[in-house]
């Protein structure tokens, strides 16, 4: 099985240290008056956004566009919005699947009477937006098999649905793709019935479709807008896209179609015990979205960010490296200053992990066909495992970050909460690089010191300190660690074609389940698929496939933690950290929960303009630090 | 009496005429002092930097002996294994204002500015030097072929300048930096190979003039040969071009690597001036000014001191323009 790079896996590691400035959900968005024309007591969420590359969801594979793209598409199915653990509850589906008893029929019902957005590729209907048939979601996920559309998600389906993976060679023929051709698979019963087979069961199939690559798509917009759908968007979802200029400025405006077709979505009323208590339940059956306009701006400059922040013209914001210690106190609490203004803090460990990882391919730390030879690489690996300082790490992203000691956060099942094998300890690692055939770091057999280039995906400052971090670790030990900075596209192809010796990269996860990790491992999802270390173990890859299949249980959990120790021994990657995401948020936000997937709960957001306003007489000309 | 005897009696060289006329002047004299004050900062950083990197350094066969000697010089093995000063780190101590321990406070990862600074002139000095080294004798050769000669000669040569001239300087050297990948030798190339085309159309212009003057004339009928009177007769007549090119352009050179190392092709690892504003500008108002502050100091003080510098031996060297102004 092979599977494309992980649809988020880009933005993270694209500004590696950067995504903890932009922190995941405050790109849902915020905002302030931009200066056009609205209408007196209109909800307007401002917000900042990173660079969107287009709104069609088989091609989004980083965060901020799917982010834009959900707020216009919807799925079968969605997140529930205040439950934890996460689960996963009906959105365009009537209710959850029918599920057959042996796992492989799925049979949803599609809900009567939504409809498309009004648009000009309607043109039967005068521009009229189309009722959603069950036919949407054939054809939807159809394009996402589809060769010529290059979907970044096609791993989500490979060799899952029956027949689709025989759609897919089909549609490598230079002549354009047959989307009437029938896929066993996939096929609507009736004009509001979807029936799913699945090749073996898919534990993690309802959370994939929660994923923009299972949203609808009407034919209709395709076949009008051609290359053009990209940048013309048209979707059931709760906003639509008023305006966008690329790296500049995007807006939503609610859907006017929700209103005048009667389609009513309602404010969650359940959710964890403490939801009521902070009020998140006070609009608990009120009626979706309750904003109404989105603004967002691509606001790279940290320092511009948190001015606008400040100043009240953005709802949310993260918090820069080198703004720390003016904001948040010793103490790990906000400073007097912003508690005075009632900013408040989210503080949550999220789901990704950040590594160093290595090549097996190289010749000098990886895998090898020699015995011995393999066995030294090993323990040169491990050996620069236990010189990575984590503690100094810590402190040097002021805290907010949890040392990784495995694959699988901690929130999912399989994660160990006990010792790493390989901590970090000096003596372990001087000890280990000379059984490697390093002795103080200089090769036995050349008398040459050890030197490691590690990729970089971005060159900031922030990145060059941390790498200049890093190479002082390897330097305690012997090793002289040099760092090749690339821009995001140059790193991605390094990675692709397997020059790297050493990179940098993190891993966000596209559902709560440690498999979406623990593929990462899988041999044959080695590059150009995502395990980019191109690591290979016959163990791993057994254990892989059998879990693959296997429902939540404890005997899965008990092979995940089994994997998990494999991994760690055979060190492939440095297990760096675990970031946290660090978010301010102005008092005037409300129904604002962190989610590790927050994608389409826009529509929740409600803001307290009355306390806005009040705050701006009161701080919005003031110095943020007085 | 002989010429010598008479210079010693009555004249002075046009050097040393020069020479007294920037001695007169105070700024000239002051832009000096900062020059030489930076140029021994260089050294200094020069000589930190191979203390503790000359023996992990790998030279060919050829150069080993010299290794030898440069870290007895330099007693490299009293510091071997430890961090050059301008790499330690001390994340308890980052964010550090100017204080006794650290004259220039300390950055995000707790490194001396100072030591960084140092390391940053001698950078730039490597840039000025290296870059000159490419690119004069490129100027000076071409210019005084073109010039002399004449005819096709100087056509290929003028419509091979003129190209270069073309060229952006900055889309040169990006594209050089694609070619043989980042780092300072990208740069050394880059702006070495794009910035000697001023100085050759100077030279040309120059050989061109004197090459009908009677000592040529006379130096060609005594029969030397092409090569003796370009480079014996008419070179150091023009010298003083070199000099005020070379004084110009080395501010310019140094300017180019910290644009190019601020945009992330220069310097990678190596503390540069144009890395260490591009990271300071960040918290530079969270209210860590120094290091943007000094650095920024440092390298108005050696542009402006090298242009002052520069204008004041044009003034000198150049008698004509010295002429036309008075």
């Amino acid at each position: 099985m092979k599977r494309n790079n992980n649809a988020f896996a880009s933005p993270t590691t694209v500004g590696l240290f950067s995504l903890l400035s932009m922190v995941l959900f405050c790109l849902s968005g915020c905002g302030h008056n931009d200066g056009s024309v609205m209408a007196e007591n209109e909800m307007v969420y401002s917000g900042v956004t990173t660079r969107i590359r287009g709104f069609d969801p088989v091609k989004a594979g980083d965060v901020s566009s799917a982010m834009a793209i959900s707020k216009i598409y919807e799925g079968l199915v969605q997140y529930s919005y205040l439950e934890r653990p996460y689960k996963v509850i009906p959105n365009l589906a009537e209710s959850m699947p029918d599920i057959s008893e042996d796992g492989l029929v799925y049979t949803f019902k599609i809900r009567n009477g939504l409809f498309f957005q009004d648009d000009p590729c309607f043109g039967k209907s005068n521009g009229k937006g189309r009722e959603l048939t069950a036919e949407d979601f054939v054809y939807s996920i159809k394009r996402v098999a589809d060769v010529k559309n290059q979907s970044t998600g096609y791993w989500v389906y490979n060799n899952r649905i029956v027949g689709l993976d025989d759609f897919r060679d089909k549609s490598k023929d230079p002549e354009s793709t047959d989307y009437d051709s029938i896929v066993e698979g996939l096929t609507a019963l009736d004009r509001y019935t979807l029936q799913i087979r699945l090749v073996a069961p898919y534990p993690q199939l309802l959370w994939v479709l929660t994923m923009h690559y299972g949203y609808a798509v009407p034919r209709e917009a395709v076949s009008h807008y051609g290359g053009e759908f990209l940048n013309n968007p048209v979707g059931t979802g709760p906003f639509v896209l008023e305006d966008w200029v690329r790296n500049y400025c995007v807006k939503f405006v609610r859907n006017p179609k929700w209103s005048e077709s009667g389609r009513i979505e309602l404010y969650p009323s359940v959710g964890e015990e403490k939801d009521r208590a902070s009020g998140l339940l006070d609009d608990a059956g009120k009626a979706v979205p309750i904003i109404d306009r989105i603004v967002q701006y691509v606001i790279s400059d940290p320092s511009t960010q948190w001015l606008k922040f400040v100043t009240g013209g953005l709802e949310s914001s993260a918090i820069s490296r080198d703004n720390w210690d003016a904001v948040i106190s010793p103490g790990g609490g906000l400073t007097e200053s912003l508690k005075k203004r009632g900013i408040r803090l989210n503080k949550q460990p999220s789901l990704n992990v950040f590594y160093v990882g290595f090549n097996m391919n190289d010749p000098v730390v990886g895998m090898s066909e020699n015995k011995a030879k393999d066995l030294g690489h090993k323990k040169l690996r491990q050996a620069l495992t236990c010189a990575f300082n984590s503690e100094t790490w810590i402190k040097f992203w002021n805290g907010r970050i949890i040392r990784a000691k495995g694959p699988i956060p901690p929130g999912v099942a399989g994660f160990k909460d006990e010792p790493a094998q390989y901590p970090y300890d000096l003596d372990k690692a001087t000890k280990l690089l000379a059984e490697a055939g390093y002795p103080d770091g200089v090769s036995a057999e050349t008398g040459k010191r050890l030197r490691l280039t590690v990729e970089l995906g971005s060159a900031d400052p922030q990145t060059r300190e941390a790498i200049d971090l890093m190479s002082s670790f390897f330097r305690e030990i012997g090793v002289l660690l040099e760092a090749s900075y690339n821009n995001w596209p140059t790193f991605l192809q390094k990675m692709e074609r397997r020059q790297c010796q050493l990179y940098r990269l993190g891993w966000i996860a596209d559902y709560p389940d440690a498999e979406n990790f623990l593929q990462l491992f899988y041999g044959p999802n080695s590059s150009p698929g995502p395990n980019h270390s191109n690591y290979e173990s016959p163990e791993i890859d057994k254990l892989y496939e059998m879990i693959r299949t296997m429902n939540d249980t404890h005997e899965r959990t008990a092979i995940y933690r089994k994997m998990a120790d494999i991994v760690e021994e055979d060190a492939p990657w440095i297990f760096t950290d675990h970031p946290m995401s660090f978010g301010l948020h102005h008092s005037w936000v409300k129904n604002y929960k962190h989610h590790d997937f927050p994608y389409g709960m826009t529509k929740y957001r409600k803001l307290d303009l009355v306390m806005r306003e009040e705050w701006q007489r009161n701080y919005g000309k003031k110095h943020w630090r007085e | 009496m002989s010429i010598e005897d008479n210079k010693k009696k009555h004249g002075k060289t046009l050097y040393a005429d020069a020479w007294s006329s920037i001695r007169r002047d105070k700024l000239s004299m002051a832009s000096l002092v900062v020059i030489v004050f930076f140029m021994l900062t260089a050294l200094y950083g020069t000589c930190i930097y191979w203390r503790y990197n000359i023996i992990d350094a790998e030279s060919p066969q050829m150069l080993k002996p010299l290794k030898v000697v440069v870290e007895k010089v330099l007693m490299a093995d009293r510091v071997k294994g430890q961090v050059a000063p301008y790499q330690r780190q001390d994340l308890d101590n980052r964010y550090m204002s100017p204080s006794v321990s650290h004259v220039m406070g300390t950055d995000s990862l707790g490194r001396d500015v100072f030591q960084r600074l140092v390391q940053g002139s001698r950078i730039a000095f490597q840039v000025g030097v290296i870059t000159s080294l490419i690119a004069i004798p490129i100027a000076v050769l071409l210019g005084c072929i073109a010039g002399y000669f004449g005819g096709w000669v100087d056509d290929v040569i003028v419509w091979l300048y003129s190209t270069f001239a073309c060229m952006p300087t900055l889309l040169f050297i990006i594209s050089i930096s694609m070619v043989i990948g980042k780092g300072l030798t990208g740069v050394y190339i880059g702006i070495g190979f794009t910035t000697w085309v001023h100085l050759c159309r100077l030279i040309r212009g120059e050989v061109m003039k004197r090459k009908d003057q009677t000592y040529v004339r006379a130096a060609q009928v005594l029969g030397y040969s092409h090569a003796r009177i370009i480079f014996r007769h008419i070179l150091p007549n023009i010298m003083h071009i070199i000099i005020i090119n070379f004084s110009l352009r080395f501010p310019s050179a140094i300017q180019t690597e910290v644009i190019l190392s601020f945009l992330g092709i220069g310097a990678q690892s190596e503390p540069s001036w144009g890395l260490m504003i591009n990271s300071a500008r960040f918290r530079l108002w969270y209210g860590v000014w120094w290091e943007l502050t000094f650095t920024t100091l440092a390298i108005l003080a050696i542009v402006l001191a090298f242009n002052l510098l520069g204008d004041a031996l044009r003034d000198a060297l150049d008698p004509r323009l010295r002429e036309v102004e008075r």
